[in-house]
């Protein structure tokens, strides 16, 4: 230890204590068995796993991924055009501001505004009813669409600032200089200006997967049946299955899929810019 | 293409906010203008005030910590090459790639096998943990604008190393400071699932309120505290416009 | 003389500063500088100066050797406890302080009263011309105001010693021109020993008393601006200090006061300005503004040689010519006098000879044979 080190001390203890101990005792405990009154048992057993992977796990596993993905997809595709035109715009600032707001604003309400909005009771059911146009209401909600939905929803301002960040530092004459050589201008975008924000992308992306992935409060509220995924079954498998062992197994499973999307994005990422 | 994703993030904001004016109990259904749903609010909901006092307590203390550990420790990873660098690199960006959710099962995890009774303080341990990372983040790259020969001027100037931190370091870095407790600030305000997980009876904050109240179905009473959280956003989002660079520099 | 008797401000014995393996940025370095002198050290860039200062200053701690301020061994005392004061390479001005609190600075961590602080910032404001510069941020003021701002900053304290780094090196030209005259006066005006760093071998002869020449960590030589300019101890410091030619050659004959050397050229005369004998190897010089360029035959006794010119450049003050004698391009600079215009011109690839009196010929180095 150096003398400098007492800089870093405090959050060395700190976060040992809380992230990597909490971290090390999850993985420990899933190999552990559950007793009847919500404690855990000796000996070490992989159990919690074979059980698992017996189960609808695979089923639920893959869902959790596909509608990540394609919330994140979706997320991106309508992040870019605009985070371009914030980058060019003269509004910048009031822009920025605006796509801000909504990420400030609570998570839980976010959702509500969906539930509020196209709910069984909600708004537009309510006009359709009126206007004669249906008689009982239309379950919007209680999909997998609903999901992907709201989580491109509460999600859109993190895919949107990193790459708003990014193409800001741009210089976007380098467009005009390669339009210039003769490069029509999607091209020019797509060559010149795709290197430099790559680095907002994969920030963007990793911002909204990694999140999607561990969803529980989405899918709770505005998901159904079909829609269950892997952080629903975990909150389950807590508070009221009370079931520690078979949980940290589950959060483990999560971890390393996550873990295995970032090792792989990274990898595709990094291969391509070569 | 802005204007369609801008009035899709802001329309259904719009409508819980003109709503909260709703007269009609059913929510949806147009009914006339009114206030009740705040009279509701303000006068008979203690369970939301309580929540919101909770959430307050929670994030007041906690960003205070995460602020005060987290400069410490850019401070001492900017300039002066701390042992176990690694470990720390691990131990603040880790957090920020594992999804919410396992925080929260393993932060629970710690706390049950260590019998530590669910609280606000449990909730105020948490909280401090994620938010750590971020105001790392956020007051490195306000310091990254300042190399080790500003520390040096303060020794060769007479500064011993406390006065160098008072005088110097900590003045420079204050807009970083500052934009780092908004954002934890904001982060433990908002946060649900890690506070889902780690909160015990009686220590219910004000997301974890909503939650259950909207589980229940649609209430007007929450359309008025969605406007005055929304409120919140914008205000929060005005004053915090001169450290916005320093957010997004942390984040991005 | 100091109550303490010391003569030497600043004293390095031996120091030896080793970075890693690979990296030895100073080797068994020793200088002794005066008190109140304006002390220069000069080196190409990477060969040690910044460390060499940063140990004085107490930014870096020797591995072997001693460091002394006043005839007081310092090796252990930190940069805030020592009587110096560095201007940094990049100013390193506070950016949330104004420049009067940036000057204050110091002042204040001592907790002088209000009208101390204000009476002693004022007068520095004064020495470094800043009036009405006061309230600014380093940030509103250009390169040359902000080196202002760091040298009052550094002189408030008043140090014994003031140690500069490449002060000037971020300036343009004629501002950079300006500001050494500032320092030059500033230091007169102030009295205390200044410790200048620099890769400008013009910036180091104007201003300086002494020069140590630095080179890969070890000094290569200590002397006032004639002595290493006239006098170089080795090849080096010869070709780093302005331009020169360098002869190698056998020694054939000496007398009392020359000596006939055998080089390529043929053989040349050179002033002995160490003993040889014949059959030794020596290196001399001839600096280009003592080499003539004319079309007429030398006067007598001149060494001299044939050659065209190869180049001409023409520098308003002075003309460059670039004379190619075998193979091997020999300088001169002549300073346009009103002898000059009477000669007949020359012109690029006229043939010419070269010529110079072996008196103003350095002999550097002598190799037994
Ligand atoms: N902190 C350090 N760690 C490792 N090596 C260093 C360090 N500081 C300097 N060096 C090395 O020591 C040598 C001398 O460096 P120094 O900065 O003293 O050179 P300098 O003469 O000031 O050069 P310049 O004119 O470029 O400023 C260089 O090889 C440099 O790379
Ligand atoms: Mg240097």
């Amino acid at each position: 230890m150096k003398r400098h080190d007492i800089y870093t001390l405090p959050i060395l203890i700190w976060l040992s204590l809380f992230f990597t101990i909490p971290l090390s005792i999850t993985v420990i405990m899933s190999f552990m068995s559950s007793t009847p009154y919500g404690g855990v048992t000796l000996p070490f057993t992989v159990g919690n796993y074979v059980e698992i992977m017996k189960g609808r796990i695979l089923a639920i596993l893959w869902r959790t991924i596909r509608i990540s993905a394609l919330s994140t997809l979706i997320t991106l595709g309508l992040s870019l055009p605009v985070s371009f035109f914030m980058a060019t715009s003269k509004w910048k600032n009031l822009l920025l501001m605006a796509t801000i707001i909504p990420f400030w604003t609570n998570f839980i309400i976010r959702i509500f505004a969906w539930i509020f909005l196209l709910g069984n009771n909600g708004m537009l059911n309510n006009i359709l009813i009126q206007l004669g146009i249906v008689k009982n209401p239309i379950t919007f909600l209680y999909n997998s669409w609903a999901v992907v939905v709201v989580i491109v929803y509460t999600y859109l301002p993190y895919m949107i600032l990193p790459i708003y960040s990014a193409m800001e530092k741009f210089d976007f004459s380098m467009i005009d200089a390669a339009m210039d050589l003769g490069a029509t201008k999607i091209r020019a975008i797509f060559k010149v200006m795709f290197p430099s924000i790559k680095g907002g992308i994969t920030a963007g992306i990793l911002f909204v997967f990694i999140p999607a992935l561990g969803s529980y409060a989405i899918p709770e509220l505005v998901g159904g049946r079909d829609s269950v995924m892997l952080g629903n079954l975990i909150a389950w498998e807590i508070t009221t299955a009370r079931n520690w062992p078979y949980a940290t197994a589950l959060s483990n499973i999560l971890f390393v899929s996550t873990a295995l999307a970032l090792f792989l994005y990274l990898k595709i990422q990094g291969s391509d810019g070569k | 293409m802005t204007v369609i994703v801008l009035i899709f993030l802001y329309a259904p904001i719009m409508f819980l906010v003109i709503f909260s004016f709703n007269s009609s109990v059913t929510g949806a259904n147009w009914m006339g203008f009114t206030l009740k749903w705040y009279g509701e609010l303000f006068l008979r909901s203690p369970d939301i005030w309580e929540g919101f006092k909770n959430s307050l307590i929670v994030a007041v203390f906690s960003s205070l910590t995460a602020t005060f550990i987290g400069t410490m420790a850019a401070i001492g990873i900017h300039w002066y090459k701390p042992s176990f660098r690694r470990y720390i690199n691990f131990n603040i960006y880790a957090p920020l790639i594992i999804p919410d959710i396992l925080m929260g099962v393993s932060m629970l995890m710690l706390f049950v096998s260590m019998r530590i009774r669910l609280s606000l303080f449990t909730i105020y341990l948490a909280h401090t943990t994620f938010s750590l990372s971020y105001v790392v983040l956020v007051v490195l790259a306000r310091l990254e604008n300042f190399d080790s020969s500003l520390l040096e001027a303060a020794m060769d100037l007479g500064a011993s190393e406390f006065q160098t931190v008072r005088r110097v370091i900590i003045p420079m870095a204050l807009p970083g400071i500052i934009a780092s407790f908004l954002l934890s600030f904001t982060l433990s305000i908002d946060d649900f699932i890690i506070t889902f997980f780690v909160a015990g009876p009686g220590s219910t904050t004000l997301p974890l309120r909503i939650f259950s109240m909207i589980r229940f179905g649609l209430s007007p009473v929450v359309n008025a505290l969605s406007t005055i959280l929304v409120g919140g956003a914008i205000l929060l989002t005005l004053l915090g416009r001169k450290f916005l660079k320093y957010i997004l520099a942390g984040e991005g | 003389m100091d109550k303490d008797g010391a003569v030497y401000s600043v004293e390095l014995e031996n120091v030896t500063k080793i970075f890693d393996e690979s990296t030895v940025a100073m080797k068994n370095v020793s200088l002794k500088v005066k008190k109140g002198e304006f002390f220069s050290i000069l080196g190409p860039s990477g060969c040690g100066k910044t460390t060499t200062l940063r140990i004085i200053g107490g930014f870096e701690t020797p591995n072997e050797g001693t460091v002394r301020i006043d005839g007081r061994r310092v090796n252990n005392l930190p940069p805030n406890r020592r009587p110096v004061n560095m201007v940094f390479q990049n100013y390193a001005l506070f950016p949330h302080l104004s420049v009067f609190e940036n000057i204050a600075f110091p002042l204040r961590l001592k907790k002088m009263t209000e009208s101390e602080i204000r009476e002693k910032v004022e007068y520095m404001v004064e020495l470094v011309k800043l009036k009405g510069q006061e309230r600014k941020f380093p940030r509103q003021l250009s390169g040359g105001q902000k080196q202002r701002v760091a040298l009052a900053r550094a002189l408030v304290n008043e140090p014994r010693v003031l140690l500069l780094d490449e002060p000037l090196s971020s300036l343009d030209a004629k501002l950079r021109q300006y500001m050494l005259m500032e320092l030059d006066r500033i230091h007169d005006e102030v009295g205390i020993t200044f410790i200048y760093v620099t890769h400008d071998q013009a910036e180091a002869m104007s201003v300086s008393d002494e020069i140590a020449v630095m080179n890969n960590g070890v000094i290569e030589q200590v002397g006032t601006p004639p002595e290493i300019y006239e006098s170089p101890a080795n090849t080096f410091v010869a070709g780093f200090i302005g331009e020169t030619n360098f002869f190698v050659g056998k020694v054939v004959d000496v007398s009392s006061e020359y000596l006939k050397v055998e080089t390529r050229f043929g053989i040349l005369t050179c002033y002995k300005d160490k003993e040889a004998k014949i059959g030794d190897t020596v290196e001399f010089m001839i600096r280009p503004e003592k080499v003539y360029v004319t079309k007429n035959y030398p006067p007598q006794n001149m060494n001299f040689l044939r050659g065209k010119v190869d180049q001409l450049i023409y520098l308003g003050s002075h003309t460059k010519y670039y004379i190619m004698v075998e193979n091997t391009l020999i300088r001169s600079i002549k300073q346009h006098t009103r002898y000059w215009m009477d000669e007949s011109t020359i012109s690029w690839d006229d043939e010419v000879y070269v010529w110079w009196n072996p008196d103003d010929s350095y002999l550097i180095k002598v190799t037994g044979g």
